[in-house]
């Protein structure tokens, strides 16, 4: 259950499928834009509450 | 306020983790999947995505009917924070949808029930946010705002039952309350945690937008000023 699917950083990068392709450009495209979109939205709300709990003091 | 300031932490970073763990566990120690490749590894990030989004709107449409039945201020506050956060999860939910088609489909856009059903969800998520801000009356614009969200509330069984009522290109669901899950348990536990670490994530952001928007419409109390 718990064996590591890639034996390379390499191949788990490519995430070469039986097939042929290469699907890891598709997968981390994905985790790349989830990481940013969730990110920015925590950085975005800090900073609002930041900026109006200075202005209500 | 205070009590869910204390709870905010934890519940980030334990969903955190989870989220972390299990997004690792899917994309390395699951084994490929035999029709899609790998590409598959993408249902753990667009399966909660699209879950939440469609969820985070049903919690608009209840918040919205509690402030209309019973005039709670905090429910329709809480309409007006969870908006633009659908609006990113649903955003997520349709890109990550679009890379997954390209390697599935053979293209990353089609014309398709759910997928339509789904940029209607993201349209309405903007427009309530657009509406609500354009009017000076806030009284007015909570009203409006609850009131549009109930209409919209509509489009949530259709994007549920768009794979089942008429034939579409997006698989259906693979997991449902009344049958066998479609996926392999192996493949399936980490899906299940990804979708309840994201679920914590989604809340920690909507306790940040809760508090931003009641420190903006309640600025003016004592106790705002006590609070901050």
């Amino acid at each position: 259950m718990f064996n590591f699917e890639f034996n390379s950083l390499s191949e788990a990068l490519l995430m070469q499928s039986q097939n042929g392709q290469n699907h890891g450009i598709y997968v981390w495209s994905v985790v790349l834009i989830v990481t940013l979109c969730i990110s920015i939205s925590f950085i975005f709300y800090k900073y609002k509450i930041k900026e109006i709990s200075k202005k209500i003091k | 306020m205070y009590q869910v300031d204390r709870a905010y932490p934890y519940i980030l970073y334990i969903s955190m983790a989870l989220y972390v763990v299990s997004i690792v566990w899917g994309l390395f120690l699951t084994p490929e999947d035999f029709v899609q490749g790998n590409s598959y590894r993408i249902i753990y990030l667009h399966v909660p995505a699209s879950f939440i989004s469609q969820s985070l709107y049903m919690a608009m449409a209840i918040a919205s009917a509690i402030f209309l039945i019973w005039k709670v201020k905090l429910s329709v506050y809480l309409v007006r924070s969870i908006a633009p956060i659908g609006a990113v999860t649903t955003f997520i939910a349709l890109i990550s949808g679009s890379i997954w088609g390209i390697p599935t489909l053979g293209s990353w856009w089609v014309w398709d029930a759910r997928i339509v059903s789904t940029l209607i969800l993201f349209i309405m998520y903007l427009g309530l946010i657009s509406l609500h801000d354009s009017f000076s009356n806030h009284e007015k614009a909570d009203k409006f705002l609850s009131i549009l969200v109930l209409v919209g509330s509509v489009n949530i069984p259709i994007i549920k039952m768009s794979v089942e009522w008429w034939s579409t290109l997006h698989q259906p669901a693979s997991i449902t309350i009344s049958s066998k899950p479609a996926i392999d348990l192996v493949m399936l536990y980490p899906l299940f945690g990804s979708i309840i670490g994201f679920t914590g994530i989604v809340i920690s952001l909507v306790i940040l937008s809760s508090k931003l928007q009641i420190l903006k419409r309640e600025r003016n109390k004592l106790w705002v000023k006590d609070y901050v």
